[in-house]
């Protein structure tokens, strides 16, 4: 009994981790969005407080996972394999705050055109990272059913490689300023990256998969 | 004091009976003890319990068969036990798994020839067993990989609660395996002095040659354990878990039949099954080329050592 309520505590905890995980994403798009409407920058400042608070709030339980995964109550293989998808999924909201940090401090200008190619490139990098908590969800509550998880990760991930080169291609055939394409391009790249941490995390959790797979 | 002398020839039975138990526990727990499932100690103790209820509960019938082989004396039981354990730690020696149920018979074979006799009938069903024992436990592999898989996979559960039952299964496996030991295996270490020496019965045999083995466990199984069980366990929890089980269900079937027959056999048998069902190329050349050497090698030298060694006892 006493092995099955610390399972059980693990696995919530890891369900809050990965409601954390989706908070801070949640946060970044308000975030920008809400900056795009109003051009506050004050707003901005105040909505990446936000974000930041999520993935702080995501590191601690990550945190206290790690500390109950060494408790010799779970054996050293599902150990490992645990450890390494946490260590996998934190790289998420950790760059999701990078971006919304980088658009906040270093001042940079995004033009009308290009706002909405952004904000979809977020949704599809919260719609990745909600994929990559469902597949994680399945692995602690329906285990045969994460394949099909992940493999939804990997597909949204795709989605945003193509709209990723095609905001930057259109970045370049623009008339701005050589100096704003680049900050621009660093921008569109790095919220790109958001669905590449999601799809490495998910590749995890295929490996994790593939070793117990008969 | 007389029951302990009339005993003292026993000890080359015991001796037999601590090298198997340091040898063959490996089959039974050492893929849950290299999969850090279990710590040695425990899985040291719970195979040694298996072994003693085994031995006790079931060793009797393995007992009566190998007393039935041929006529033993005195002194050719402990040639018989002796040249059995000087073959067994010369081919752990030499690398190759080894079947004290065979180097027994092959003593046992070895001592009757040297005195003349040329009636071994039961030899015949002891030999079929040999070939049956890497065969049944191959089958039973084969048939139990995809359906338990099968179940396994269509389970919605966590992947924690997967891997404990599998690993818990594991160490019930390891259980049962050490159980089917005891009950098969406990008549190479006493089995040859059924009968011999006096105010000892089959069941004190059983008990003795099961206490021995566990011994063999408790105090000298670490390194094989580790070693062993690191090459079944690289092959997934899943795979180790269907070897032993497979392995466990074989020798426990030729502890009903009164047959000894090996573990280590047995579990090989089991791995090459696996191989077959998940694609040959798993399998290794190496390892059959082990197996049928060990076949040859085992009984063959130790006939040749009890042999020589009546020949010695009767030219004195």
């Amino acid at each position: 009994m006493f092995f099955i309520s610390r399972q059980k505590k693990i696995e919530s905890a890891i369900h809050l981790y990965c409601e954390k995980v989706a908070l801070c994403l949640d946060r970044a798009v308000d975030a920008v969005g809400t900056w795009f409407g109003s051009n506050d920058r004050r707003e901005l400042h105040q909505r990446m407080n936000k974000v930041h608070q999520a993935e702080s709030q995501a590191d601690n339980i990550r945190r206290d996972i790690e500390v109950m995964l060494y408790s010799k109550s779970i054996f050293p293989e599902s150990r490992g394999d645990i450890l390494g998808l946490l260590e996998a999924l934190d790289k998420v909201p950790n760059q999701t705050e990078t971006v919304v940090r980088m658009l906040y401090i270093q001042h940079i200008h995004i033009p009308e055109a290009y706002r909405p190619g952004i904000i979809e490139l977020l949704e599809v990098a919260r719609r990745c990272t909600t994929a990559l908590i469902d597949a994680t969800g399945k692995l602690f509550s329906n285990f045969p059913a994460v394949g099909a998880a992940v493999g939804k990760v990997d597909q949204l991930e795709s989605d945003a490689d193509v709209l990723e080169n095609t905001l930057i291609e259109s970045v370049f055939a623009s008339e701005m300023d050589g100096f704003d394409k680049i900050m621009l391009r660093d921008v569109i790249h790095r919220l790109a990256h958001i669905c590449d941490r999601a799809e490495t995390a998910a590749d995890r959790i295929s490996i994790i998969i593939a070793k117990r797979k008969i | 004091m007389y029951p302990l002398l009339n005993s003292a020839p026993l000890s080359g039975g015991l001796f037999l009976g601590w090298t198997l138990g340091a040898n063959d526990a490996a089959n039974c727990f050492g893929a849950a003890v290299a999969g850090h499932v279990v710590r040695f100690r425990q899985a040291a103790l719970l195979c040694a319990l298996g072994i003693i209820f085994g031995a006790v509960l079931q060793g009797e019938q393995g007992i009566c068969t190998l007393s039935g082989l041929t006529d033993q004396t005195v002194a050719t039981a402990v040639i018989v036990t002796v040249a059995a354990g000087i073959t067994g730690v010369l081919m752990t020696a030499l690398g190759i798994p080894i079947s004290t149920s065979q180097a027994v018979v092959g003593a046992i074979l070895g001592v009757g020839l040297a005195l003349g006799r040329r009636d071994f009938d039961g030899l015949v069903k002891v030999v079929l067993c040999w070939l049956g024992t890497p065969l049944g436990a191959m089958l039973i592999a084969m048939l139990a990989y995809f359906p338990t898989g099968w179940l396994i996979e269509r389970m919605r559960i966590s992947i924690l609660t997967r891997d404990k039952l599998l690993l818990s299964g594991l160490i019930i496996v390891g259980l049962y395996g050490s159980y089917a030991l005891g009950a098969n295996n406990v008549t190479n270490s006493t089995g040859v002095f059924s009968g011999l020496l006096p105010g000892v019965t089959d069941r004190t045999l059983a008990l003795a040659g099961g206490v021995a083995m566990a011994l063999g466990v408790l105090t000298f199984s670490k390194r094989v354990m580790i070693s062993v069980g690191g090459r079944i366990t690289p092959l997934d929890a899943y795979s180790a878990f269907i070897s032993v089980l497979a392995m466990s269900i074989t020798v426990h079937i030729f502890a009903f039949l009164g047959a000894p027959v090996s573990t280590s056999q047995g579990i090989v048998g089991a791995v090459l099954g696996i191989g077959m069902v998940r694609g040959v190329q798993s399998i290794q050349g190496r390892m059959l080329w082990h197996i049928l050497l060990g076949w040859l090698l085992t009984p063959l030298l130790a006939l040749m050592l009890a042999a020589t060694a009546m020949a010695i006892y009767h030219g004195r």
